[in-house]
């Protein structure tokens, strides 16, 4: 990736922060629900995404409000998001802020 | 597609199964039926079918409708299923419950009641299992929580045709010995395969997934959950073919009933053991009310289940069943339900609302949508009163325990209110209540998205 397209990357994962997890009311960049955000020649934006559970009722809604913010971006003319459970989410893929926000211990396992 | 649907319908369901709650909630405080009435009175089951049918089993398939797909990640079968579904079960509950006004001589006879209650609510349970079944069939193998849904359909389909022989039986139309044996001896399975195996492993299996999703806790599937299953399956196993079996063949049907009670004790001795594992390895350490009242329900059972142990000992089961029954099915059931409903509704609401502008507008939090220090109070009452009334139950004091449900119902109708104003949004702030492209939910029926 050339580096005005990590910049352009940089502004899509920073768009993403309006999307919040309904559940815990936080924005999916921080919570580390957003696995990869590339961006091609031409704008051609790929976005690898997952959810905080398999089956989650809200994840249409999350990968389409996730699609919409990233197409915000000038420069963005084409957005794929790409739904994963490899690897599983779990809360130690939060940021600090995340976890302070939630009130979330640190420990071992899960 | 990986994610779940939004049930269309689950709303009506609530709606129908709050409604049926403050009326047997009413009816006792009023003083229809047990206690007022012997306990085998048709007043008694006038009520207890209400709560059994009209209040938990509509809640539990109107959660189902929004949660198996959730459970295994796929849509719903038939999203437009569920009315007609509703309709027969409301339709079947109230034919039974004129059916039990004749027996007790208050509705002119004549009117075939049973037999069009019996209709009406197999076909109910036909299209629940169907739809639900083919929703679970094509998302084989399935997670351990889809199984305990499995297994309680099993015993939902065998506590429908129990009562459908008991009803047949009091119309006069099933007359082989058999059946008359089993509407006379039978009744201990019948309601032992409801609430225990219909409704109380089904809440189970959804719980293990609900309370981890909730509190962001390890979601279970380990040798002690796995347990849970299989002794509760093996518990209803023996209630059913054991109970049956020695009713119609001169076996002993408290043999039966006991060893189904020994099973069921270990697994939900399993049970109580994980729930404890789940509360204590969750991430979030500060709960939710949802999680705190299902906490709150699961003591009830584990006091219900002391309950039962000592009234054994004492050799007085017999004498205090209605008071261990109704902390079972008001302490456990009820107050489980309550808690986990005040979270369903936020959660369905947000996602019928504010789902679709996920992306292009700062959007509130379900939690926005609910204002939990002026619901908990109400919850409170709630579990206060129910203990009260158990305790002037086991007391014989009736007037104590119709004070009680009145409490009850009072302090139901104030979790109707909040479950109504989270409905309309009431509580959501003005700046992010209705952003461009949001419309007000209807309070009794969802509008899923168009894809």
């Amino acid at each position: 990736m050339s580096v005005p397209n990590e910049a352009l990357a940089e502004e899509v994962r920073e768009a993403l922060r309006v999307v919040i997890d309904p559940e815990l009311g936080y924005n999916i960049v921080d919570l580390g629900l957003i696995y990869g955000v590339a961006v091609e020649d031409g704008g051609v934006t790929h976005v690898l995404m997952t959810t905080t559970t398999k089956g989650c009722p809200a994840t249409d809604y999350l990968r389409d409000g996730a699609r919409d913010s990233a197409w915000s971006v000038p420069g963005v003319e084409f957005v794929d998001v790409t739904l994963t459970y490899e690897p599983p989410w779990t809360p130690k893929m939060m940021s600090p802020a995340a976890k302070e926000h939630l009130g979330i211990t640190d420990g071992d396992g899960w | 597609m990986i994610g779940a649907t939004l049930s269309r319908w689950t709303m009506s369901y609530f709606a129908a199964a709050l409604i049926a709650l403050i009326a047997a909630e009413g009816l006792i405080a009023a003083g229809f039926g047990f206690p007022s009435a012997p306990i085998e009175a048709p007043d008694t089951l006038v009520v207890v079918h209400i709560v059994a049918i009209g209040w938990l089993s509509l809640l539990m398939c109107g959660a189902l409708f929004q949660f198996v797909p959730v459970l295994v990640a796929r849509p719903i079968h038939d999203n437009a299923l569920p009315l007609p579904t509703l309709v027969c079960l409301v339709g079947g509950l109230a034919m039974l419950l004129l059916g039990f006004l004749q027996l007790a001589g208050r509705v002119a006879h004549g009117l075939p009641f049973f037999p069009a209650a019996v209709a009406l609510l197999v076909l109910g349970f036909i299209l629940v299992a169907w739809n639900l079944g083919r929703t679970m069939w094509a998302a084989r193998p399935l997670t351990l929580a889809a199984r305990f849904v499995t297994v309680g359909l099993v015993a939902f389909g065998a506590t429908v045709a129990l009562g459908s022989v008991f009803a047949l039986a009091l119309d006069g139309i099933a007359t082989a010995g058999p059946l008359v044996d089993l509407t006379t001896f039978g009744i201990p399975i019948h309601a032992a395969a409801g609430l225990g195996g219909w409704l109380t492993l089904t809440a189970i299996g959804v719980s293990y997934r609900l309370l981890a999703m909730f509190m962001l806790a390890p979601e279970l599937d380990r040798a002690s959950s796995r347990g849970v299953l299989w002794l509760g399956t093996a518990a209803l196993a023996v209630l059913i073919v054991g109970g049956i079996v020695a009713i119609c063949h001169g076996g002993s049907l408290p043999l039966a009933l006991s060893a189904a009670g020994l099973l069921a004790a270990a697994s939900l001795g399993l049970y109580g053991n994980d729930i404890l594992y789940l509360y204590r390895a969750r991430k979030r350490r500060k709960i939710e009310l949802n999680s705190r009242m299902a906490g709150a329900a699961l003591i009830s059972l584990a006091v219900c289940i002391a309950l039962t142990v000592m009234l054994i000992a004492l050799g007085r089961l017999g004498e205090h069943i209605g008071a261990v029954v109704f902390l079972f099915s008001f302490g456990w059931l009820t107050g489980l339900g309550l808690g986990k409903l005040y979270k369903i509704v936020a959660f369905v609401t947000w996602l019928e609302t504010y789902g679709p502008v996920l992306g292009k507008t700062p959007t509130p939090r379900v939690q926005d949508l609910v204002v939990e220090p002026r619901a908990i109070k109400w919850f409170w009452l709630y579990f206060a009163a129910v203990y009260v009334a158990t305790a002037a139950l086991l007391a014989g004091a009736p007037l104590v325990v119709r004070l009680a449900a009145a409490a009850m119902l009072i302090a139901t109708c104030g979790i109707v209110a909040q479950l109504v104003r989270t409905r309309c949004l009431l509580d959501v702030t003005d700046k992010l209540r209705l952003p461009a492209g949001v419309r007000q939910p209807q309070l009794l029926y969802a509008t899923p998205r168009q894809t």
